[in-house]
C-alpha cells in the first residue's frame, strides 16, 4: 500500500519538475546560451567522462559556474594542456586532483557552444537541488523496505482470515450439533422416515447399477491404469530434466537490457564460447569496462520474475561491492569477493561439451538446421532468445535425447567451407550430389564424442 | 607360427608350474566365487534368504531408490575470475617450460592455473622430449596437502619474519665465533642457486659447502681426476657407440642421465636405424642384480660383485695385449664362451665407436675403464670430457670428513638442502648422533624428514612447479623453468632464503634474471637481454655453440689399480655376496612418498609397494629357500628382514636389495614401505661402494608381496616375436612371418587345407562384419627394439587419463587399474648362443623382452560382442570406446578381451577414505585431468587411445580451417617416451609415421590368429647377438628351417 503511494507520490514529483523546467526554459530562452544546444552538446562530448551531481573521470559540473568564471571554463575547455603548462594556479590544482589525466581539448567547439553547455550544466544543477528539496518531505526512504513487510503483512492477513474461517466454522458444527440434538430430543424427526425421504434419483441408480457391472470395473481400472502408466512415463522421462530452470541470480542482470536494448554481442562477455569448451562467465573487470562509466540504470524499469521492481543502479553497485570499488575515488580495494552466479546449464560431469566445436567451426550448419535469422546470434539456437530474456532460463532440455535428435537432424553444411575435411572426398561427392549429409553419418552419435 | 623355438615366461610360476598355479590361472578371479553353493543352496544358511524376507529387502529396495531419486537436483554455482588473468582461456591448457627435479627441460600443462601435466619438451637437448617416471609422478607431489604449510621454528609453525631474525643472529654468532657453516646440499647444477650459494659464503666466510650424493659417482669424478686431471662425469654419448659393455652401470634406468642415455641407446636400436643400415648397436651387460639395462642387453652374463672387479682387469689385459699395452697377470674369471677375450676383440674391431662403462664407485675401477676407453680411442666419440655432465658433482670423502668435523664440534651451523643423510648416509646413526654437537640446524625441506626432525629451523623450499628454475645439465646447455602456480603453501624459494640471510633480499626472479644477463646470454651471443630472456622462457632452454670433445691418451701406471681392485675383490668375497642398487622407480628414496611411483611395478620384478631380497632359483634352493619367504639379511653391522623374491638372471651366490624404500619420515605414502639398506652400502677409501658380504637366514615368515608379474599369463601363446640382427639383415621380416602369412591368406586359395589347418580360418570364417574404414582411423605402433620398459608411459597414463593408486592390497588382490601396462618376458639363453653359461652351470642365463600392453583397439574387438548393454562398442575411428555411464559392471568384456587390459573399479577410488593417496583429499583432486571423467565403482574402465587429445587435436584443427597433420595427436604414453618406441596416429594417412611404420617388415600383431584385428601393431625385437658354434646355417636360413620344424 504504501509502495503504491510512494509510486504516485514520485510521478507527481516528477511532473513538478517538469512543469518547473519547461518554465525555466522559456525564460532561459531569451538567453544566447541555449540549454537545450548545451544538453546535445553535452550528451555528446562530454558524459564519456563527466556528470552533473557527481564526480565520475572527471570533476563533478555541479556548481562549476560557480567555481570558475565562465571566461575561464572557456579556455579551460579549448585547451586545458596549454592552461597546465602556462602555470594556471587553479588549473594546475584540478589537474593534479584528477591524477594528472587531461582532458581532451575541444577547439571546436565555440564560445557560444561552451556557454550553452554551461548553461544545460546549471539548469541540470537546479533541477537536482529541487529533487533534493523535496525528497526528505515524499518519505522516499520507505520505498527499500517494501518488499520483505509486503509478504510478511499479506501471511499475517492470511493466517487472520483461517483463524475466523476456524472461528465461523466451529460455530456453525456447533449450532448444527445443538439443532440435532434438540429435534432427537423432540423426537420429531425419526431416523426411519428420514431414510425414506431419500429417493435416490435417476443418475444414482444408473452409477449403482454400473458399478455392480464387472465388465465396466474392470475396463475402468484397466483405463485409469493406462492413462496412468502413460502419465508416469512420461513424468519419470523428465525426472532430472531442469528445461526452463530460472534460478534467482545474486545480482539481477538482465540480459535483455544488455544483449537486446545495448546491442552488446555475445562474445563481448562469453568470449570463451569462440575459442575453448567453455562459454565462460565473464569476470567482473569486463563489466567494469562498461561500468566504471556506467553507475547508474536509466532505462526502461525492470521486473524480475515474481513481478518485483528491480533498481538497475542497485545491481550495478554490486559489482562494485564484489570489486571493492569505490566509484566515487575510482579506487579498487582489497576485500574483493568473486560473485556466485547460479549455473542454469548443467551437464552432467560424464558428458563433453564444446562451445567453439558449436558455435565456430558448425556454425553454418546449425543455423540452417534451427533456421536461425542472420541477426540472431547462433547461441539462440540452444539458449533460446536470451535478447528477450530478463532472466536467463535453461531453453532446452539439454538430454542425451536432445544432443542426438539434433545430431541426427542436422545437416553439414559448414564441411565444404572447412579444409579439415578436405581428404573426406565421400563427404564431399555427396554434399555435390545434394545428399543429405547428417552429424550422426559422421559419427556423431558415436559414445566418444562426448563420453570419455 | 612361433618365429622362434623359444619359450618365455612372465614368472618362475609359469616355467615351473605347481598344480595350484595352474588351477588358478585357469579361473576367472582369483578368490573363490561361491557361485555353486549358492546355486545348489548348500551354502551356510546365512546365505539363504526366506521368500519374505526377499520381498521385503526388494520392496525396501525400491522404496529407498524411488526415494533417493526425489533428492532436488543441486545447486551448482559458477564463479568466474573477480580479474581473469590475461593468459587464461577457461578450458584451454597453457603450456609453460620447466624443469625437472633430475635437471632436464619439461613442458608444464596447466589448466585455469593448475599444473595438471608434466610433457617432454623437445627442444631440451638433453631429454629430447622424453620424461621419466618419477619426471611424470612429480606433479602430484605439488598438491601434498602434508607437506609443511609454513616455516618451522624450534618445532612450531612460525613466520617467515622470526625465521629470518633468528637464522640471521645465530648465523651471525657463528660466523664470529670462527666455526664452521656448513650447506650440505646434493649436487646443484642451477647456476642461479650457485650464484646465491656464492653470495651466502661471501656473507659468512666461514661458511663451505659439501656436495652429497645418496648415490654417488665420485668415483668416476676422481678417476678423471687421476687419468686427466679432469674432475668431472664425463658425457656419454650411447648414439655414438656401436658397441656398449657395462660393468652393472644401469644408464637406461638409474645411472647418472637415464632418460638422455636411453633416447641415446634408442637411436641406434629403433625400426628407423635398423631400416637405414640393416645393423644395430651391441651390448654386452655384466652384473649382478637384474636391472633395466640387463634386460635390454644383447648379451648379459650374471656377475658376482667380487668377480665384476677380475672381469674388468681381464678385458683390459685382453685389449692391451692387443693394443700393445702393459698387462697384469691377474687371475681373472671367465665365462662360456671365452666372453671375455671375445668382447675385447669385438672392442678393439669396433676402436673409437665403442664404450665401456662401469656402474661402481671405486675410484679404482674407474680409473681402469678410463684406460681401457682410451686404448680404445673412444675419447673426443662417445665419451665427452670437454663438455663434461655437471648431473653429479658430489664427493663422497668431503661427507666422511663433514661427520668427523662435526663430532670434533667445529661445525656450528649446518644447513641442509636437498638431501637426508640421517635416512640415506650408510652409517646414519652415526651422522644423526653428530647432529647434536651442531648448534644451529636448518633445513630446506618439504617436511620434517629423517632429517630434519630436531632441527631448530625448517624453512619449506617452493615445488620446483612454484618457484624460478634453472639448471645446466651439461656444460653450455641452460634450462629455465617458470613457476607454474602461486605457491600454495607459505613456502619460500631456498635461495630466496640464502639471500634474505645474506642480507640481500632481493625478488628472486631479478636475481635470476640478472645471472643470466651477467654470465650465462654472453656465453651464448651477444642480443638484448629482453629478446633473449622472452626468448629463453618460449624454449626452455639455450645452448653454447660446446667446444669440440677432445680425445685422451691414458699414461698413469696401472699398477696401484690393479692390486686395489684384486684386494677389494677378495674382501667383497664372500659365501653370499649383497648388492644394493638405487630403485628406477622411488630412486635414492626422494620419491618414496610418491603414490604413484610406489604403484609402478619394479620394470623387472614388477613388484610393487616393496623392496625386497633378490636371489636367485639355484641358489634359493641350496639354501632351502622358497620364494616370499622372509629372510633375515646381515652384514656391515647392520640386518634386515625382508621378503625373497626368486629372480631369474641374479649371479648365484648374490643378493640383491633396492635402496630407498623404508623411510621413516617420507609422509603417508612412503613411510614403512620396505626397510632402508642404505647401512649395507660400505665406505672403502673414502667412497661408497654399494656392495658387501653378507649372511642370510631363514625367519620362518612368509609375506606375499604385491606383484603384477603373474596376473596375466602367456599360456605357451605367440605374444613375442624376436629375431637376430644377422636374419633382419638377410630377411627384414625375420621373426614376423607369421604375421606376412596371415596377411596374405585372403589373397590365396581359400581352399588351402594347408594353410587353414596352420592359421585356423581366419579371415575366411568370421563372426564379424568388416567395417570399411573411412575418415580417420587410429592406431599405433610400438618398437619393441626401442621400448626399454622404464614405464614412464604408465605413470603419464596415470595422470593424464585420471587412473586411481589402489594401494599394495589391492595390487595383491590383481585389481591394479593401469591402463596400460608393461609385460615382462623371460627367455633362456639358447645353447650355443651367447650368453649361454652351460647346463650345469649355478648362472641362470636369462634373456628379457619387455612388450607394453594396453587396449588393442581391435577392429573386431570380442569385448564389444559381449556387452549386455552396448556400454563398449565401436567407433568409425577405429577406437574401441567404453562409456562409462552406460556400463554397469557385468565384466563379461573384461573376461573375454584376450589380452586382459580392462580394469574394473572395485571402489570409489575417488572419495574413498581407505584410498588415502592423492584423489581422495581436495587438494590432491586439483591434479586431475577436467577433461577425463573419474570413474566411479562398478564400471569397468581401459585404455581409450586418449580420445580426449584426439579430440582436442581435431578441433584444433577445424578452428585452424586445415587438415589434421600427423603428430597433432600424440598419446599420453607417446609423448614422453623417452625412447620413442610409442608412435600414434592416423593409419589412413599413407604418410603418417604410424602407418608406415605398420608396413615396416618387422610389424606383427598380438594374438593376430585369432581375428580380433588388433590395432596395434609390434615392431619384433631385434637382438644383436650371434651363435657361438654355427649350427645350421646363418640368420634367415635358418630361421626359416627351424619355423618349418616348428609348425
Amino acid at each position: 500500500m504504501s509502495k503504491n503511494s510512494n509510486v504516485f507520490l514520485k510521478t507527481c514529483l516528477k511532473k513538478g519538475v517538469l512543469i518547473l523546467t519547461i518554465a525555466f526554459l522559456s525564460v532561459a530562452q531569451a538567453f544566447a546560451a541555449d540549454p537545450k544546444e548545451g544538453e546535445t552538446l553535452f550528451k555528446a562530448n562530454c558524459t564519456a567522462c563527466h556528470a552533473v551531481g557527481k564526480r565520475v573521470t572527471g570533476p563533478d559540473l555541479k556548481n562549476v559556474d560557480q567555481r570558475h568564471d565562465e571566461a575561464w571554463l572557456v579556455k579551460w575547455v579549448h585547451d586545458s594542456q596549454a592552461m597546465v603548462k602556462g602555470g594556471d594556479a587553479a588549473a594546475v590544482k584540478v589537474f593534479g586532483e584528477f591524477s594528472q589525466q587531461v582532458m581532451p581539448s575541444f577547439a571546436n567547439l565555440s564560445e557560444d557552444n561552451v556557454k550553452s553547455i554551461l548553461a544545460y550544466i546549471k539548469q541540470e544543477g537546479e533541477a537536482l537541488d529541487k529533487k533534493a528539496a523535496a525528497a526528505p518531505a515524499g518519505g522516499a526512504t520507505a520505498a527499500d523496505s517494501g518488499t520483505s513487510s509486503y509478504t510478511i503483512f499479506g501471511l499475517l492477513g492470511l493466517v487472520v482470515v483461517l483463524f475466523l474461517v476456524i472461528v465461523v466454522l466451529n460455530r456453525v458444527i456447533k449450532t448444527l450439533e445443538q439443532l440435532v440434538l434438540t429435534r432427537k430430543a423432540e423426537g420429531s424427526i425419526s431416523e426411519t422416515e428420514e431414510e425414506e425421504e431419500a429417493v435416490p434419483s435417476k443418475f444414482v441408480q444408473t452409477i449403482k447399477i454400473l458399478a455392480s457391472n464387472k465388465k465396466v470395473i474392470a475396463l475402468s481400472i484397466v483405463a485409469v491404469l493406462v492413462v496412468g502408466s502413460a502419465w508416469s512415463w512420461k513424468e519419470m522421462w523428465e525426472v532430472g530434466v531442469t528445461q526452463n530452470y530460472q534460478p534467482a541470480q545474486p545480482i539481477k542482470f538482465s540480459h535483455k537490457v544488455h544483449a537486446g536494448v545495448n546491442q552488446i554481442n555475445c562474445q563481448y562477455c562469453h568470449s570463451g564460447a569462440w575459442k575453448s569448451k567453455n562459454a565462460s562467465i565473464p569476470s567482473a573487470n569486463v563489466c567494469m569496462n562498461c561500468h566504471n562509466q556506467i553507475n547508474e540504470y536509466k532505462g526502461e524499469a525492470l521486473v524480475d520474475a515474481d513481478g518485483e521492481k528491480i533498481d538497475g543502479t542497485a545491481e550495478i553497485q554490486k559489482i562494485y561491492q564484489a570489486l571493492d570499488y569505490d566509484p566515487a575515488t575510482q579506487k579498487y580495494g582489497t576485500s574483493q569477493r568473486p560473485i556466485e552466479w547460479v549455473r542454469i546449464h548443467n551437464l552432467p560431469d560424464f558428458a563433453y561439451f564444446n562451445h567453439s566445436q558449436h558455435v565456430k567451426v558448425a556454425e553454418e550448419s546449425i543455423r540452417a538446421a534451427k533456421g536461425l535469422k542472420a541477426e540472431d546470434p547462433v547461441c539462440y539456437a540452444c539458449h533460446g532468445e536470451v535478447a528477450k530474456m530478463d532472466e536467463v532460463y535453461q531453453a532446452s532440455q539439454l538430454t542425451m535425447q536432445w544432443c542426438v535428435d539434433c545430431h541426427r537432424s542436422t545437416e553439414m553444411k559448414h564441411a565444404p567451407k572447412n579444409h579439415y575435411y578436405d581428404g573426406m572426398v565421400e563427404l564431399h561427392e555427396k554434399i555435390k550430389k545434394g545428399e543429405k549429409v547428417t552429424v550422426a553419418q559422421m559419427g556423431g552419435l558415436e559414445c566418444a564424442k562426448c563420453h570419455y | 607360427m612361433d618365429s622362434n623355438n623359444k619359450t618365455y615366461w612372465k614368472g618362475l610360476e609359469e616355467l615351473n608350474p605347481t598344480p595350484e598355479f595352474e588351477a588358478l590361472q585357469k579361473r576367472e578371479f582369483a578368490e573363490d566365487l561361491p557361485i555353486e553353493e549358492i546355486l545348489s543352496g548348500k551354502a551356510n544358511d546365512s546365505s539363504v534368504m526366506p521368500r519374505r524376507d526377499f520381498l521385503k529387502s526388494l520392496g525396501f529396495g525400491v522404496g529407498a531408490v524411488a526415494l533417493a531419486a526425489c533428492n532436488k537436483t543441486p545447486v551448482n554455482k559458477a564463479i568466474p575470475y573477480l580479474i581473469k588473468p590475461e593468459e587464461i582461456t577457461p578450458g584451454i591448457p597453457n603450456y609453460y617450460t620447466g624443469v625437472s627435479k633430475d635437471g632436464y627441460g619439461i613442458l608444464v600443462k596447466t589448466r585455469e592455473g593448475r599444473p595438471i601435466k608434466i610433457e617432454g619438451n623437445p627442444s631440451c637437448p638433453i631429454a629430447q622430449g622424453g620424461v621419466d617416471a618419477a619426471g611424470h609422478a612429480s606433479v602430484i607431489d605439488l598438491y601434498d596437502s602434508t607437506k609443511l604449510q609454513s616455516p618451522l621454528l624450534k618445532g612450531a609453525a612460525s613466520s617467515w619474519e622470526d625465521v629470518d631474525a633468528f637464522v640471521k643472529e645465530e648465523l651471525t654468532k657463528v660466523n664470529a665465533s670462527g666455526k664452521k657453516i656448513v650447506l650440505l646440499t646434493d649436487s646443484i647444477n642451477s647456476p642461479s642457486t650457485n650464484a646465491a650459494i656464492a653470495d651466502f659464503i661471501k656473507a659468512y666466510p666461514t661458511a663451505v659447502q659439501v656436495t652429497y650424493d645418496a648415490v654417488s659417482y665420485s668415483g668416476i669424478i676422481n678417476a678423471n681426476k687421476n687419468s686427466f686431471d679432469k674432475a668431472v662425469v664425463p658425457s656419454y654419448k650411447f648414439d655414438n657407440a656401436e658397441l656398449i659393455v657395462s660393468f652393472g652401470a644401469d644408464f637406461l634406468g638409474t645411472w647418472i642421465s637415464p632418460v638422455e642415455f636411453a633416447a641415446q641407446y634408442a637411436s641406434k636400436r629403433n625400426a628407423r636405424h635398423l631400416k637405414e643400415t640393416k645393423s644395430m648397436s651391441r651390448h654386452i651387460q655384466f652384473e649382478t642384480e637384474m636391472s633395466l639395462t640387463g634386460s635390454n642387453a644383447d648379451v648379459r652374463i650374471p656377475v658376482r660383485p667380487s668377480q665384476s672387479g677380475l672381469a674388468l682387469i681381464g678385458l683390459y689385459n685382453s685389449v692391451a695385449k692387443l693394443a700393445g699395452a702393459q698387462t697384469f697377470s691377474v687371475e681373472t674369471p671367465e665365462f662360456a664362451g671365452n666372453i671375455i677375450a671375445k668382447t675385447a676383440k669385438e672392442l678393439w674391431e669396433k676402436k673409437g665407436k665403442s664404450l665401456v662403462v662401469a656402474g661402481s664407485n671405486d675410484v679404482s675401477v674407474q680409473i681402469l675403464v678410463n684406460a681401457i676407453n682410451a686404448l680404445l680411442t673412444n675419447y673426443g666419440s662417445t665419451i665427452d670430457l670437454d663438455n663434461a655432465s655437471q648431473q653429479y658433482k658430489g664427493n663422497d670423502a668431503e661427507v666422511v670428513e663433514l661427520v668427523n668435523e662435526m663430532n670434533r664440534g667445529t661445525v656450528g651451523a649446518l644447513i641442509v638442502y636437498g638431501v637426508n643423510p640421517s635416512y640415506s648416509y650408510p652409517k646414519a646413526a652415526e651422522f644423526t648422533a653428530a647432529l647434536k654437537k651442531v648448534a644451529v640446524k636448518i633445513s630446506f625441506a618439504e617436511r620434517e624428514d629423517e632429517t630434519s626432525k630436531e632441527f631448530e629451523v625448517i624453512a619449506p623450499d617452493h615445488h620446483s612447479l612454484e618457484a624460478w628454475t634453472d639448471a645446466e645439465p651439461r656444460k653450455g646447455v641452460f634450462l629455465i623453468g617458470q613457476p607454474t602456480i602461486n605457491p600454495i603453501y607459505d613456502t619460500r624459494a631456498a635461495q630466496k632464503s640464502l639471500l634474505v640471510w645474506a642480507n640481500n633480499p632481493v625478488e628472486y626472479l631479478d636475481y635470476v634474471k640478472n645471472v643470466w644477463n651477467t654470465t650465462i646470454f654472453p656465453q651464448v651471443g651477444a642480443g638484448i637481454f629482453q629478446d633473449q630472456w622472452d626468448n629463453l622462457l618460449r624454449q626452455g632452454v639455450v645452448k653454447t655453440a660446446g667446444v669440440a670433445a677432445q680425445s685422451y691418451t691414458f699414461a698413469k701406471d696401472l699398477g696401484t689399480v690393479v692390486s686395489t681392485i684384486t684386494n677389494n675383490s677378495k674382501a667383497a668375497a664372500g659365501k653370499v655376496e649383497l648388492t644394493v642398487f638405487k630403485h628406477t622407480n622411488v630412486g635414492d628414496g626422494r620419491n618414496a612418498n610418491n603414490p604413484l611411483l610406489q604403484e609402478l611395478p619394479d620394470p623387472v620384478s614388477k613388484v610393487t609397494w616393496d623392496n625386497y631380497v633378490a636371489i636367485s632359483e639355484k641358489f634359493a634352493k641350496e639354501q632351502g629357500i622358497a620364494e616370499f619367504d622372509v629372510v633375515k639379511v646381515e652384514g656391515n653391522g647392520y640386518s634386515v628382514e625382508l621378503p625373497v623374491i626368486l629372480q631369474p638372471g641374479q649371479a648365484y651366490g648374490t643378493v640383491s636389495i633396492a635402496l630407498g624404500y623404508g623411510r621413516t619420515a617420507a609422509g603417508k605414502a612412503g613411510n614403512e614401505v620396505g626397510k632402508n639398506v642404505y647401512p649395507f652400502v660400505s665406505i672403502i677409501n673414502g667412497s661408497l661402494q654399494n656392495f658387501n658380504a653378507v649372511s642370510i637366514n631363514k625367519t620362518g615368515d612368509s609375506i606375499e608381496l604385491a606383484r603384477t608379474q603373474t596376473h596375466h599369463s602367456i599360456e605357451g601363446r605367440d605374444i613375442i616375436r624376436e629375431t637376430t640382427v644377422s636374419a633382419y639383415a638377410n630377411d627384414p621380416s625375420a621373426g614376423s612371418h607369421g604375421h606376412h602369412d596371415l596377411a596374405e591368406i585372403s589373397e590365396k586359395d581359400e581352399k588351402d587345407q594347408a594353410k587353414r589347418d596352420k592359421y585356423g580360418n581366419l579371415k575366411l570364417l568370421n563372426l564379424w562384419e568388416d567395417k570399411e574404414k573411412k575418415g580417420h582411423h587410429w592406431g599405433m605402433a610400438i618398437d619393441l627394439n626401442a621400448c626399454t620398459g622404464c614405464g614412464s608411459c604408465i605413470v603419464s597414463c596415470n595422470i593424464e587419463n585420471n587412473v586411481a593408486v589402489v594401494g599394495r592390497d589391492e595390487v595383491r588382490r590383481r585389481r591394479e587399474m593401469h591402463w596400460l601396462r608393461i609385460d615382462r618376458y623371460y627367455a633362456k639363453v639358447e645353447e650355443g648362443t651367447e650368453g649361454f653359461m652351460g647346463h650345469d652351470s649355478k648362472e641362470e642365463a636369462v634373456e628379457v623382452i619387455h612388450q607394453p600392453m594396453l587396449c588393442q583397439h581391435c577392429d573386431h574387438a570380442p569385448c564389444e560382442t559381449v556387452c549386455p548393454v552396448l556400454a563398449t562398442m565401436h567407433s568409425s575411428e577405429g577406437l574401441n570406446q567404453m562409456a562409462y555411464n552406460r556400463c554397469f559392471g557385468t565384466r563379461y568384456c573384461a573376461n573375454n578381451c584376450p589380452y586382459k587390459v580392462r580394469r574394473f573399479n572395485w571402489f570409489n577410488y575417488a572419495d574413498n577414505d581407505k584410498f588415502d593417496y592423492y584423489m581422495n583429499n581436495p587438494m590432491g583432486k586439483l591434479v586431475l585431468n577436467p577433461d577425463v571423467v573419474v570413474r566411479s565403482r562398478g564400471v569397468m574402465e581401459k585404455c581409450s587411445f586418449c580420445v580426449q587429445r584426439i579430440q582436442a587435436g581435431k578441433l584444433k584443427a577445424k578452428m585452424e580451417n586445415r587438415p589434421l597433420k600427423d603428430g597433432d595427436v600424440k598419446t599420453a604414453c607417446q609423448q614422453s617416451c623417452p625412447a620413442n618406441a610409442i608412435i600414434f596416429g592416423d593409419i589412413n594417412d599413407p604418410e603418417s609415421e604410424v602407418s608406415k611404420l605398420l608396413h615396416n617388415e618387422r610389424t606383427y600383431y598380438v594374438l593376430e590368429s585369432i581375428g580380433v584385428q588388433p590395432g596395434i601393431g609390434y615392431l619384433t625385437a631385434v637382438r644383436n647377438k650371434e651363435k657361438v658354434v654355427a649350427e645350421h646355417g646363418h640368420g634367415g636360413h635358418n630361421h626359416e628351417a627351424k619355423a618349418e620344424s616348428h609348425s
